[in-house]
């Protein structure tokens, strides 16, 4: 990992902050009370020639004149200012720019054209540069938050590499609602230098990041995106937005309609291994299966459900993304028939007729996964409001307590009762959703993965 | 600027992609001979690098049988296409028996470079987009995969008492215009449609590529 050049520009031992300001309403502000108030362990220095001192924190009036070493600089100066700033920075020997200021190829040719000469400043000093025009980047391993985010969400084992910073925080503010553990989440701004290329290369390697989630509006060289994302091991989702005709349109040949910039970008991702998905939610459903489960080798899926309705609603959500729902092995529905009441459906999906006592639940979820028919278990309980959400739940949790070789998602359908719940299996790394059409996407997604991961549909 | 449809041919021909016996011609007599030359049944197309759409304005003659009916045809299409493109010429070429339509196109993409594509003929690429995609360099495994990926694949793969088609000949010209793309930069987009497939083989029947001015 020590290798990786942009371990100083997302895990760096010291930080300057080149802008800071007294001001809340300011970036300036924010990004530095940011990494303050958060566990973050190296040296801060703020920078600002006007101001004695930040957040308790002496200023420096110039890089240039701080007392140690920097290693990022995060840079929150107007525009006309950065160039200088940089010079500065590449003399103080920093080692990464995280460039949060606008105002470059976003805003029109002039723009485009100092981002041309930011860019070339900061190759010539060796300096790798996040953006400009991004608003940071946050890494729970570390506890930093160099960013204007205003919370941290919960740690977990998904990184999130984002070319819209709005989505970036309104997706951190998301998965604090929704319990979603993230590792780091890195807006990418104008990728004027790194790109998602670097960050998946980067990823791959990061120990603390299982699953790579990215929102995409426009690869600038898709070449290099599929030569580094072939070589990342790690399951890797895309959000990839901008589904316009527009350009096609404009084609002069039949091929140059129909193999329109989605149609490229669909056989791009599929080419090197990347699960497209439509939305933010599918997103971070599929990454919290793919970041705690293991591979899920085949599409036959194996469903428990303590009412009738929600199982044939799994069912059909599960067939009508290409999932199988087989019959069980004799073994396992004997060794589960003798847990349920007499009229109780042992047929996959398997009906508990309204039980969901601890020892069922956990000892029919064995026999699932010990089923050598199946290849995934579905867990659902609807919560009907005359039994625990949260006994089943922990049914689940100890199931899984050992190693096991299959994937299991859990689905809990209720309201206030369940979001307890909910924390609960985020503890224990069980991915968990409020409906079974948002299980079944999970599942698929695994299946996807493992599928492009082996090479088999291309 | 479009390559016209003899230059086109010559492009592929330089990748080993199988077509047609083709000729061009300058006017009638010429026309009549080369049709000869061939043997019958051939068919009379303009040749252009204005017109796009030859058969919409009427300058495809097919199933023609002897030297005459070439001639006439060749100066019927000849004067129609000179009222678009004064330099137009005419092509003739030997007449394909028909086979199940398949497109293959590539296409160079500002963002991921040449791609190529794969697609039912006819009705089946023009009403329901039935195509298949893939970023270059395509190898053999990639282009039966392709070919595999349209929802008409039951029908290449024969269906319903009806005989397949030559799949590895099809797999064939997506590899060899995967090779073609790769190699010559200056073709941005190319239509290689139809392609007729048959139970043994497939060829290229018409072609046009858009390249680099």
């Amino acid at each position: 990992m020590s290798d990786n050049p942009l371990k100083s520009l997302l895990k760096p031992g010291s930080i300057a902050v080149i802008g800071a300001s007294r001001d809340p309403a300011k970036w300036g502000y924010k990004v530095l009370h940011n990494i303050v108030r958060n566990p973050y362990k190296g040296k801060v220095y703020p920078v600002n020639p006007l101001a004695p001192d930040v957040e308790g924190l002496k200023c420096h009036a110039s890089v240039g004149d701080v007392p140690g070493d920097v290693e990022l600089a995060i840079i929150i100066v107007p525009s006309p200012a950065v160039l200088q700033v940089i010079d500065e920075c590449g003399a103080k020997k920093v080692k990464a720019l995280c460039v949060i200021t606008a105002g470059f190829s976003e805003t029109g040719p002039e723009g485009a054209a100092l981002e041309e000469r930011l860019k070339g400043k900061a190759a010539a000093y060796g300096m790798r540069m996040l953006g400009p025009n991004t608003m940071g980047f946050l890494n729970n391993s570390i506890g930093l938050n160099a960013s204007i985010v205003p919370e941290m969400p919960p740690k977990g084992e998904i990184s999130f590499i984002t070319q819209s910073g709005a989505l970036g925080l309104s997706l951190v503010d998301w998965a604090i609602g929704s319990h979603l553990g993230m590792n780091c989440v890195v807006s990418t701004g104008n990728k004027a230098d790194v790109s998602e290329a670097d960050l998946l290369e980067y990823f791959e390697e990061d120990k603390d990041t299982r699953t790579i989630s990215m929102y995409i509006e426009g690869l600038k060289d898709g070449r290099r995106f599929m030569e580094a994302a072939k070589k990342v091991k790690k399951a890797k989702l895309a959000i990839k937005a901008g589904m316009s005709q527009a350009g096609a349109r404009a084609a002069a040949s039949h091929t140059g309609s129909l193999a329109g910039a989605d149609a490229v970008y669909e056989a791009a991702f599929r080419q090197c291994g990347v699960v497209r998905v439509e939305g933010v939610e599918e997103m971070f459903d599929a990454a919290m299966a793919l970041s705690t489960q293991p591979p899920a080798k085949g599409n036959r899926v194996a469903i428990l459900s303590n009412g009738g309705g929600a199982a044939i609603m799994a069912s059909d959500a599960c067939e009508r993304r290409g999932l199988k729902v087989p019959e069980l092995r004799r073994h396992t529905k004997a060794g589960i028939a003798r847990l349920l009441p007499v009229f109780a459906s042992v047929k996959n999906p398997i009906d508990t007729v309204a039980k969901s006592d601890h020892d069922i639940y956990r000892d029919a979820l064995q026999a699932l996964i010990d089923d050598t028919g199946i290849d995934c278990v579905m867990v659902i309980y609807a919560h009907g409001g005359f039994t625990s959400a949260e006994e089943p739940a922990r049914a689940v949790i100890d199931a899984l307590k050992e190693n096991y070789p299959k994937p299991v998602v859990a689905c809990w359908m209720g309201g206030r009762e369940v979001s307890d719940v909910a924390r609960m299996f985020r503890r224990n790394r069980v991915p968990f959703y409020p409906t079974p059409e948002r299980a079944a996407e999970a599942l698929s997604a695994l299946i996807r993965h493992h599928d492009l991961g082996k090479g088999g549909p291309r | 600027m479009i390559l016209n449809e003899q230059e086109t041919r010559d492009l592929l021909a330089g990748y080993g992609i199988p077509m047609n016996e083709s000729r061009a011609a300058c006017g009638a007599a010429e026309a009549a001979g080369e049709a000869r030359h061939i043997g019958f049944p051939v068919a009379v197309k303009a040749l252009s690098r204005k017109i796009v759409h030859k058969s919409d304005l009427g300058l495809v003659e097919l199933n023609i049988y002897n030297p005459g009916d070439a001639a006439r045809a060749a100066r019927r299409i000849l004067a129609r296409a000179r009222d678009i493109d004064p330099e137009a010429g005419l092509i003739i070429e030997a007449m394909a028996p028909q086979g199940t339509e398949v497109i293959v196109g590539a296409k160079r993409d500002p963002q991921f470079g040449p791609t190529i594509l794969f697609g039912l003929g006819g009705i089946f690429v023009e009403v329901f987009r039935d195509i298949s995609v893939r970023v270059a360099p395509v190898d053999r495994t990639m282009a039966m995969d392709m070919i595999d990926d349209v929802k008409g694949y039951a029908i290449l793969k024969g269906a319903r008492g009806r005989k397949g088609v030559d799949l590895e000949a099809l797999a064939d010209i997506l590899v060899c215009t995967s090779r073609l793309m790769m190699e010559q930069e200056r073709v941005l987009e190319l239509d290689i449609n139809p392609v007729m497939a048959y139970e043994k083989g497939a060829m290229a029947v018409d072609a046009r590529a858009l390249i680099r001015d």
